[in-house]
């Protein structure tokens, strides 16, 4: 079991309700986990609560576990839990250092923080900026980015620290559609390389396509956790890719009798 | 992207020399000149800053400085000229003001150790990246924090600017005034205070955040992306201008 969540709870200083209340799931290495919820559902909290900035950055009352490669978020200091999960955050600009005056430079940041010889540093430097197709950046300062190259930067970022599960926090959100694409190409990577990725994303299409499973969010306690098939089957609150919605409407369901969520299934049926 | 620094990129020696040893020759070319107060070795100095400069192929932007600063050391030979408190000798009389030898001749030692400093800061900042400077720092032992500080506030600043004019220019399309006398354009600053600050204090907790996921306040050792040039070349240079700090303490002494 890669992360383990036992009965989290976590309310904020000064906040009225709880953020998070009594959640609990695992995932397995190599998963690809959605996450999805309403607005102020607490999926920010959650990815919060994954990293270890709560309970170490954020004020709060904590409750429960988390557990991430067996080690307890709350005895682990992050320095150490980002070499295990990395995180991306919506806003690409508010991810850069800001100490670093190229590209290239800017991956060494966390590298040098945790004391990496040089050697080793210049090789995953080299190998991160590849594989996000941002080599070609590499002089060029990174507020000078667009802000699909800025996303990418931060995730090539993340990943030289070598974590083996990444969390990203509706990575796209403030992105014009060609960044959205770019940034998911490069997630697409993430998978094919085998992380534990855990996606929280408002585009249900994206969701569908890449998540092995949905977990579902409403004021802070978990609601479902499944398949997206049954996820968008049985929660006709939220929004559903247009696929599913299409099939519902004409009223084709897939052999086990769920619509399907992907344009990959969809296709065989309204040909048939 | 702006950036503020005067650094000129270059690869001379004296680019790839230690920023603190540039830091060290800055305090010392700045210093000789006060403790030996000798028309000739402020001279010396000046020169030696000169050379270096030229050869650091930068003396063309120092010349610029220095045209730059003429109104201001007009101003010091006019008020020593006229005020000096050891004025005694009458030199150039120009209609009422009379302008005394022993103003002037103040002026210009007063002048030339300015210049002096200028030549010298010049070798330290168009020479060196500030984030070069700040890193070496950081080796020598000044907590990584505050060199963070440092070379963040020499990047976001000029990003905060670029903001400021973002909303600017989408409250003038909604019709703001930003341009005429200074009171509609001190007004137009107002509405702008509150995105900005506001802007700024959520980029700044999310920007901790994503501090804290690359490992900041890691509590271990720290490495360093670039290599330290040359330590012996460095510690020779810097055996050099410390003897020349003692030599001129030694010649104040004894004269
Ligand atoms: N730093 C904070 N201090 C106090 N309360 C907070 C803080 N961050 C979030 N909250 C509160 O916690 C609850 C959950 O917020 P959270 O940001 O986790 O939701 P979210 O699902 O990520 O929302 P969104 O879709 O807007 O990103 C909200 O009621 C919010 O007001
Ligand atoms: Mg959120």
């Amino acid at each position: 079991m890669k992360i383990k969540v036992d009965n989290l709870g976590f309310r904020y200083t000064g906040g009225k309700e709880r953020a998070l209340e009594g959640i609990t799931f695992t995932v397995n290495q190599g998963e690809f986990i959605g996450i999805m919820g309403k607005n102020k559902s607490g999926k920010s909290t959650l990815a919060s609560a994954l990293v270890g900035l709560i309970p170490h950055f954020f004020k709060g009352a904590m409750r429960g576990n988390v557990y991430i490669d067996g080690l307890d978020t709350q005895e682990t200091p992050i320095a150490e839990l980002c070499q295990k999960v990395g995180i991306v955050f919506q806003n690409p600009f508010n991810q850069i250092s800001g100490a670093k005056l190229t590209v290239y430079e800017e991956v060494s940041f966390g590298l040098e923080n945790i004391g990496l010889p040089r050697n080793q540093m210049i090789e995953r430097i080299e190998e991160v900026l590849e594989l996000f197709g941002i080599a070609h950046l590499k002089d060029r300062n990174p507020f000078s980015l667009s802000g699909g190259q800025m996303q990418r930067l931060a995730l090539a970022c993340i990943m030289a620290l070598r974590p083996e599960i990444v969390v990203l926090d509706e990575p796209t959100s403030q992105l014009d559609p060609l960044g959205v694409e770019e940034v998911y190409k490069s997630i697409a990577k993430l998978k094919e390389k085998g992380l534990t990725v855990l996606l929280i994303e408002h585009k249900t299409e994206y969701l569908a396509e890449y998540s092995d499973k949905i977990l579902l969010l409403e004021n802070g306690k978990l609601k479902n956790y499944d398949t997206p098939e049954r996820i968008f089957g049985t929660n006709p609150g939220i929004q559903a890719p247009v696929y599913t919605q299409v099939c519902q409407a004409l009223n084709k369901p897939k052999e086990n009798g769920l619509y399907p969520v992907t344009l990959k299934d969809t296709i065989p049926l309204l040909k048939g | 992207m702006k950036v503020y620094t005067l650094y000129v990129p270059g690869k001379t020696y004296i680019h790839k020399m230690n920023p603190l040893t540039k830091l060290l020759y800055l305090a010392v070319a700045i210093a000789i000149p006060f403790i030996a107060p000798d028309p000739a070795i402020t001279m010396a100095c000046f020169l030696i800053g000169i050379f270096i400069l030229g050869w650091a192929k930068v003396l063309h932007r120092v010349i610029y400085l220095l045209a730059m600063s003429i109104l201001f050391i007009s101003t010091i030979f006019i008020i020593q000229g006229l005020y000096y408190p050891g004025n005694t000798t009458p030199y150039l009389i120009l209609g009422k003001l009379t302008f005394y030898k022993e103003g002037l001749i103040h002026a210009m030692v007063i002048s030339f150790r300015l210049v002096n400093i200028m030549i010298s800061a010049s070798v330290l900042v168009l020479t060196t990246r500030p984030s070069d400077l700040i890193s070496s720092a950081v080796r020598r032992g000044i907590s990584p924090r505050l060199g963070y500080v440092m070379s963040s506030v020499l990047q976001i600043i000029p990003q905060m600017a670029t903001t400021a004019d973002t909303i600017m220019d989408a409250q003038k399309s909604r019709g703001l005034e930003t341009e005429g006398n200074l009171k509609t354009r001190l007004k137009a600053y107002i509405p702008l205070l509150g995105p900005l600050v506001l802007g700024s204090l959520v980029s700044a907790q999310e920007r901790a955040m994503a501090l804290e996921v690359r490992a900041f306040n890691a509590t271990g050792k720290r490495t360093f992306l670039q290599n330290e040039e040359d330590y012996t070349v460095s510690k020779a240079i810097n055996a050099i201008i410390i003897l020349a700090l003692i030599l001129t303490i030694i010649w104040r002494i004894y004269s």
